[in-house]
């Protein structure tokens, strides 16, 4: 593990979580309360830690929502009014006048925080679980993007350019969890045939990158009152993962799910049985409530083998023009000693 | 009645790169098509038979396929004829004067100069297609690469393997658009009859094609 300050969980937040690992014993009560990570080069990763977030329940809106408004919603410019509608299908998106929404994902609410009620000890509990892009390591979102406005940065952030996206939403079908959102009316879609093709911008969380360019860590994660979430290099949040989870007996949700991910929940329950007792029990993921899909699988695997081939293919042609080639050459000096012979 | 004779024109294995480059193009060309996010937008998923026109992972997997095929070929059809020192499609001095020439004579009636093998529009029509052909292949393997092994490919070179393969696609429609109007001129339909069974009728090679069959003849 790394001991540079700056580019790693601090040595003190580390003694602080080795601490408290060993007098607690027992669980989540005894678990750092924060675990500081510095920005921040190389290969990140998130934690969120089911056991210390508690939905912010005495605010009238979780710190990490509202920050996050307050971070991004001013970036989104003004949508055209009015909008165009989009032919056929006339589906205009306009959450312009809803910018306060905060109980599902909007182009104005990238991160919400979704309840699960659920017994624990056999007690009932409401778990809160913060809920935005995973940032997942191989996302459909970004490599199948037709014009790679939503990309995969060094550092793990999956990120999309609102100047380059026609919100054609792509990106919302091929994701498990259909996080991407869409606002209309603005972005390049417009000057090119409005009507005709795209539909606004897809929206959702980019791990704050310009935050993290400028060294500062997301918004969310700084506005966290309990520090239930954090950033840090990737093989020291995952083997942070692991230790909290084993020390509460818990479950791991991000690191298998759609082929892996660079946002790890540790939870005191099961993601299976969160999933069953989310609230509302309706939750919808067209309507910006995803569910949990634990153990998604990544669908784009499925055609990993076909793309190998294709890669391969260019060696097969060269190998087969060569043997062809040959062999017809020395076909036709056959034939031409065959006409000297006669 | 007589047998019409017939003069050999392309080999099977022309035929086989012929046929299979157009047949995968024509499935790479509906599957890219069908990679943006139209056909449930413009209810093409509606159409009996065209349910899978709006599944991304599944017309991911065609487009794979058919790029197998494809670029397997290109890179066969490059190799082969090169080492056969093959030249009769490259476009030679005059082509493109040449060209129009002939052009007219298909409004005016007037008679066509004699011809070799190809006539010169038709190696133009090689490069046309051949150089969105290469675009989309070289491209379409830097894709493959990223979405395989590198999500987080340098930005700048994907942006240009992304818009080189989306240029490269509308290059390639129209070229491929030109290839099928040009059998809308009357006197080049004998040459499909020449690219399906490899073979055309000698009144027709002697009528249009003089200077191939004079190059048959001396080789002999």
């Amino acid at each position: 593990m790394s001991t540079e300050k700056p580019s790693g969980i601090s040595r003190r937040g580390l003694f602080k979580v080795s601490a408290g690992l060993l007098a607690g014993a027992t669980g989540i009560a005894a678990l750092p309360k924060q675990l500081l990570a510095a920005p921040i080069e190389g290969k990140l990763a998130t934690l969120i830690d089911l056991s210390l977030c508690d939905g912010c329940s005495g605010r009238p809106m979780p710190a990490c929502v509202s920050s996050c408004k307050q971070a991004k919603n001013p970036t989104i410019p003004q949508p055209v009014d009015p909008i165009p509608s989009p032919f056929p299908t006339n589906i205009i998106e306009d959450w312009s006048k809803k910018q306060q929404v905060a109980d599902r994902l909007t182009p104005y609410n990238r991160i919400f925080v979704q309840k699960a009620n659920v017994t624990v000890n056999g007690e009932q509990k409401s778990i809160s679980i913060p809920r935005r892009c995973m940032h997942c390591d191989n996302p459909a979102c970004a490599v199948i993007c037709p014009f790679s406005a939503n990309t995969k940065d060094k550092n793990g952030a999956v990120v999309i350019d609102q100047n380059l996206c026609f919100g054609g939403a792509k990106c919302k079908t091929v994701c498990p969890w259909q996080i991407p959102q869409r606002q209309s009316g603005v972005g390049i879609y417009l000057k090119v045939a409005k009507e005709f093709m795209g539909n606004g911008v897809m929206y959702k969380c980019d791990l704050c990158i310009d935050r993290l360019k400028e060294g500062k860590v997301p918004a969310c994660i700084e506005a966290c009152p309990k520090k239930a979430m954090l950033i840090g290099p990737r093989d020291q949040i995952y083997a942070e993962a692991e230790k909290r989870a084993q020390a509460m007996n818990g479950h791991i949700f991000g690191k298998k799910e759609n082929g892996g991910t660079a946002t790890l929940y540790v939870s005191p329950v099961s993601f299976k049985e969160l999933e069953q007792q989310l609230t509302p029990a309706s939750a919808d993921p067209k309507k910006g409530q995803p569910l949990l899909k634990p153990d998604v699988k990544r669908k784009m695997a499925e055609s990993d083998g076909m793309a190998k081939a294709v890669l391969a293919a260019p060696a097969i042609g060269l190998v087969a023009g060569l043997v062809g080639g040959f062999a017809k050459l020395s076909q036709r000096k056959a034939e031409q000693a065959g006409k000297e012979n006669r | 009645m007589s047998a019409e004779k017939l003069v050999k024109r392309h080999e099977l294995i022309v035929m086989i790169e012929h046929w299979g480059i157009a047949i995968s193009g024509i499935v790479l060309l509906m599957s890219g098509i069908f990679q943006l996010p139209s056909a449930a937008r413009y209810k093409i998923t509606a159409i009996p038979g065209f349910w899978w026109s709006g599944e991304f992972f599944f017309t991911l997997k065609l487009h794979y396929l058919a790029s197998v095929v494809f670029v397997g070929l290109v890179l066969f059809h490059l190799v082969y004829h090169l080492l056969l020192q093959e030249r009769a499609m490259i476009p030679q001095s005059g082509d493109v004067s040449e060209s129009i020439k002939v052009l007219k004579t298909f409004i005016t009636n007037e008679p066509e100069p004699p011809f070799g093998k190809y006539l010169p529009e038709q190696r133009l029509a090689y490069v046309a297609i051949a150089i969105p052909v290469l675009m989309l292949v070289v491209s379409g393997l830097i894709k493959t690469w990223k979405n395989l092994y590198a999500p987080d490919m340098d930005r700048i070179l994907l942006l240009w393997a992304t818009w080189i393969h989306n240029v490269g696609f509308i290059l390639f429609f129209m070229a491929f658009l030109g290839h099928i109007a040009a059998l809308l001129i009357k006197p080049n339909r004998p040459m499909l009859r020449g690219m399906l069974t490899g073979k055309v009728s000698r009144e027709y090679a002697e009528h249009r094609h003089p200077l191939w069959l004079k190059e048959l003849e001396d080789r002999k």
